[in-house]
């Protein structure tokens, strides 16, 4: 052993905790080096020690891998991007990370940068969005697979060619992804989401009976995608030709090839359009059988077996290869438990919304039948409660690839209640889960509907009939009652003290290319120059009206006095008020982003002239109702403004009523020809006393009518995913949107402005 | 005086257009023309709004008139004017009440882009009075039972400045053309631009594809129309890729994360 090692080694790692074993492991990775290169190594096992004993291990194991082609300068380094990749990846991402020095490392030294997925997303997930048209999300991994809701790609692609192909590869490994949800290799679309599971442990060798149906279904997929997306497959001929070459895949016979890498050739020859390799009859037939277009799971299942039998028997030594690149890992697990959070999801979502739509005629029925209470799930489901497609024309649907309509109507009590548009979706996608929509769904929405007068009413009783004082003060709207609390809510407006930081000049900073483009977006908005025709006087003569009026006079007519075309400059008179949501939940990202969007939003204002004004708005309880003078529409845009949008921070609750009350006054007295109350938010309206679920948004609904009374358009944007099912009912069909992406905010509001005023 | 000779014969469809129903567009259109009430068209651009106009014109035997809206559109525009003609004052009926005289079929095309006060000369037509006054004669004008009045309009643009006035829209019977379910677009734009079948249902999977692009920020997806652009431009040897990115990709937006997923997503179908 060498001299002293065991003293240089005690100053970074203390030697008595390890045990025998792990010493002459270690030391015999030491051993051999150079003095210099081993008091670098000792030097980094300093590092990686106290973050991970188990990464020290592994570190070791390619020490000599590294070393081979790496400086001893460039330890440090190498060790850095390990630990980075273990911190963010784990373990194993950090042992694959230092299985491939070049790729992973020193192509990124010499300035060969691969793609990230992060710089790709904005282009990635509208393609795969668009091709699911589900809301699927991307999120980097080190391991290439999907749980069905998220596909987890790589986080950075390095591959030796340019960049338009590293793309490629991320577009086609997303694109298998989505073809195996697709095509349905999780059995989702089985109404036992254990199927799989089961069959794997059915199996005495698992993993290689996992890698079998593994690979039958990707020679599926690829069958699939083949004719689905025919340019996508056409374009990786290179591709999967290098693949095939690379995992020696090319001579393969039905002599010497054995049956998993003879599918796996056969796979890469298919995907590349090369001549299909020859294979024995039996794993031909394999194969012909999982590519029928009808396949069921069943009979892939049956073809694993055979597959996985005929692996077995016919090679005891084999050893199975890893996945093909493109193949990921299959994990049957993950995909069930977010099937499981997706129905769970769908199925609040549905009951919620279902029990908002749901008429007051079956709520007062269940009024009635009060002590039946318990039985009404039953009744209900008895009733033979179900959501059926029916088609205006009654035609059949074709059981083709192409999309189904929604179910329009759910039968209720034996009447067809319609289903608005955003509950439909949901049902679909329940159905598509459950078979049907399970009748105590429609139960439990039901009761909800049927309970909600009466359990609500009851906690309201303490605060009735105590008007308050001080402040604004504002009726609100009891659905209960079908009228108003008198001077129910009392508001306050209160200044903002501007901030200091750089939040705006970051922001527009960040924006730059965007912000020019919207100033030059909304200039072309601005007062537009134009010619009125039949006017009583103006620059010139309107030669249309000036005929039309001889051919008049000539008819005997009094001609038309409107004789001139006048250049009138178009005053826009639209005066816009936003009101930013600021309650607590808008803490984080979205309160930056709504904080943006004011910003960009500003600007592109500023350069167009409308008159605007920007409030905030929370508060907690009916007593303190708060609003945030931030801009009104006298005020110019300035550095003052500036300030106070970055001040602006997350407060209390979401009681929406009062400040919509209160600026339906303020715009009323505004003199524009067009008014818009314009409501950034983030959720449902709430607050902490009983300013909640459904007397919340119908409050907010009866004063946004109010606000159309009084000649006022509101508009709301919301953040958020869930909102559909209420923000419809408050809104009225079209005036809301929804942006799902938060980082989309900033520059969709402008937009949204934008389309609404021209 | 006289009135200035137009032809309605002109106006008059005599081949069947090429149509395939959505789905019970043409038996409700039929009713509502039977029974006098007026038809408001809903639905993307490119949808099939004006074909579907022709065809029902033909299928009737009346006259179509269709007059595209726009807010210069004066009430003269719409019911007629004085000319002169060799120093004779001449009336010449505008579109509306050509269409009223012959009972024809009249159809205003993106009826929310004319300005308000143009289009309520259409309110005392549309209701069950069918009347229409033109002042400058001082002549009113009773609609024949052939006649039937026709709007369309797209509700994908939200411009609070061009919503239909309740009072307007609330005389219409209202059909919504959406996109075609695909086997039956695959078949339109076949037919009308004359490539096959598979090549066509691969234009309309990449339109579906864009139409799955609302909430990523795409105001409308590719509309039956440009596909039929795609597919002729196909048709006469240009790159399919190409013809794609030419007559979709660039025509649907100006947004470059966008313009480069939809590329993509022509270069995996194609
Ligand atoms: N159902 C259909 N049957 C036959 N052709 C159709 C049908 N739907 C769409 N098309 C094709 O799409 C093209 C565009 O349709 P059309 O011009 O009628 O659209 P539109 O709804 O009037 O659009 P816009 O609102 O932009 O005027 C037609 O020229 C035709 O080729
Ligand atoms: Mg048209």
């Amino acid at each position: 052993m060498k001299n002293g090692l065991i003293e240089r080694l005690q100053k970074v790692i203390p030697v008595e905790w390890l045990n025998d074993w792990e010493r002459d492991e270690i030391f015999s990775h030491l051993t051999y080096h150079e003095p210099l290169v081993e008091k670098a190594v000792i030097e980094q096992l300093g590092i990686i020690w106290p973050i991970s004993s188990a990464l020290c291990f592994y570190f070791l194991d390619h020490l000599k891998n590294g070393l081979a082609c790496l400086s001893t300068e460039q330890l440090p380094d190498w060790v850095k991007g390990i630990l980075d990749v273990y911190e963010a990846d784990g373990l194993q991402a950090a042992r694959r990370y230092m299985d491939d020095v070049e790729g992973n490392f020193l192509c990124r030294i010499r300035g060969e940068k691969g793609l990230t997925l992060a710089e790709i997303i904005p282009k990635l997930l509208p393609y795969i969005r668009g091709l699911s048209r589900k809301t699927l999300d991307l999120q980097p991994s080190a391991s290439l697979h999907t749980d069905t809701n998220t596909l987890f790609l790589p986080r950075e692609i390095t591959s030796p060619a340019n960049l338009s192909h590293n793309f490629y590869i991320y577009k086609l490994l997303a694109s298998f992804l989505w073809a195996g949800i697709e095509q349905d290799i999780y059995c989702q679309q089985q109404t036992d989401p254990e199927t799989l599971e089961n069959f794997i442990l059915s199996f005495e060798d698992q993993k290689l009976a996992m890698a079998c149906y593994h690979l039958l279904q990707t020679v599926r997929v690829a069958d699939f995608l083949k004719a689905y997306l025919p340019g996508l497959i056409r374009d990786g001929q290179t591709f999967f030709r290098r693949l095939r070459k690379e995992a020696d895949l090319t001579d393969i016979s039905p002599e010497t090839g054995d049956g998993f890498a003879a599918v796996r050739s056969w796979l890469l020859a298919h995907c590349a359009n090369d001549p299909l390799p020859e294979l024995s009859g039996e794993t031909e037939s394999i194969i012909r059988k999982v590519v029928a277009s009808d396949t069921h799971h069943k009979e892939v299942f049956a073809a694993t077996t055979n597959f996985y039998e005929r692996v077995r028997c016919h090679q005891e030594d084999f050893t199975l290869p890893c996945p093909l690149f493109f193949q990921g890992e299959l994990r049957p697990q993950e995909a069930r438990m977010a099937r499981l959070s997706r129905r769970e999801e769908h199925k609040q979502q549905f009951i919620k919304a279902l029990a908002a739509v749901i008429p007051s005629r079956s709520a007062a029925t269940q009024t009635e039948a009060e002590p039946a209470e318990k039985n009404q799930a039953h009744e209900v489901s008895e009733s033979g409660a179900s959501v059926s497609p029916m088609h205006q024309d009654g035609k059949k649907e074709k059981p083709e690839e192409d999309r189904q309509d929604d179910p329009r109507y759910i039968c209720l009590d034996d009447e067809h209640l319609e289903l608005p548009e955003e509950l439909r979706h949901v049902a679909r996608e329940i159905e598509d889960d459950l078979g049907a929509v399970p009748s105590f769904y429609i139960a439990s929405a039901s009761q909800m509907a049927g309970g909600r007068g009466r359990a609500s009413g009851i906690n309201l009783q303490p605060e009735e009939g105590l008007p308050l004082h001080g402040g604004l003060l504002y009726d609100e709207w009891d659905f209960r009652r079908c009228g108003f609390r008198k001077n129910w809510c009392s508001l306050i407006e209160k200044r903002i003290v501007p901030a200091k930081g750089t939040f705006v000049s970051h922001t527009m900073e960040k924006y730059r290319g965007q912000i020019l483009q919207l100033k030059r977006q909304f200039e072309m908005m601005r007062t537009q120059q134009r010619f009125v025709k039949r006017q009583k006087d103006g620059d010139d003569i309107d030669l249309d009206a000036l005929t039309e009026a001889y051919a008049d006079v000539r008819a005997g007519l009094v001609p038309s006095e409107r004789l001139f075309v006048r250049l009138q400059r178009d005053e826009r008179d639209i005066a816009a008020l936003f009101l930013v949501d600021m309650s607590s939940s808008t803490e984080g990202w979205v309160g930056t982003a709504l904080k943006e969007s004011l910003v960009l939003l500003s600007e592109a204002l500023h350069s167009l002239g409308d008159r605007y004004a920007i409030y905030g708005f929370s508060g907690m309880r009916r007593s303190r109702s708060e609003i945030f003078h931030v801009k009104d529409f006298t005020e110019p845009y300035s550095e003052e403004i500036k300030g106070r949008i970055a001040a602006i921070s997350p407060m209390d609750y979401t009681r929406m009523g009062p400040p919509i009350r209160h600026f339906t006054m303020v715009l009323k007295d505004v003199d524009a020809r067009v008014r818009l109350l314009i409501i950034l938010t983030d959720g449902k309206p709430e607050d902490y006393d009983d300013y909640k679920g459904e007397y919340a948004i119908e409050d907010t609904r009866h004063a946004l009518i109010e606000a159309k009374a009084a000649g006022i358009h509101p508009f709301c944007i919301s953040i958020d995913k869930e909102a559909q099912d209420y923000l419809g009912h408050i809104f009225g069909e079209i005036n809301y949107t929804f942006i799902n992406d938060v980082k989309k905010l900033p520059l969709r509001v402008p937009e949204i402005y934008r389309t609404l005023t021209s | 005086m006289q009135i200035a000779g137009q032809k309605i014969e002109e106006h008059l469809i005599h081949e069947r257009p090429f149509y395939l129903p959505q789905k019970n567009e043409i038996i409700i259109a039929e009713a509502a023309y039977k029974n006098g009430i007026p038809l408001l068209l809903k639905g993307p651009t490119g949808s099939g709004k004006s074909r579907f106009m022709q065809f029902l014109a033909w299928k009737l035997k009346r006259p179509l008139i269709t007059v595209s809206c726009h807010d210069d559109l004066s009430t003269s525009d719409l019911v007629g004017r004085y000319l002169i003609r060799g120093g004779e004052t001449l009336w010449m009926d505008g579109p509306m009440t050509l269409a009223v005289r012959h009972g024809a079929i009249c159809y205003l095309d993106e009826v929310v882009e004319a300005r308000k006060d143009t289009t309520v000369v259409i309110h005392p037509l549309a209701d069950d009075r069918r009347e229409l006054a033109i002042e400058k004669r001082g002549e009113l004008l009773t609609a024949p039972p052939e006649f039937m009045l026709a709007v369309s309009y797209n509700p994908g643009y939200q411009s609070i400045l061009k919503d239909m006035k309740q009072s307007t829209r609330q005389r219409f019977i209202a059909l919504e053309l959406g996109y075609p379910p695909a086997d039956l677009e695959t078949e339109i734009v076949s037919h009308e631009s004359g490539i096959e079948k598979q090549l066509a249902r691969l234009l309309v999977r990449i339109a579906e594809m864009t139409r799955g692009l609302k909430d990523s920020g795409l105001q409308e997806g590719a509309s039956t129309r440009l596909l039929v652009h795609a597919g002729l431009l196909i048709k006469d040897g240009i790159e399919p890729r190409e013809a794609c990115r030419v007559t979709i990709t660039q025509a649907l937006t100006d947004d470059r994360k966008l313009l480069y997923a939809i590329d993509e997503m022509i270069s995996s179908v194609l």
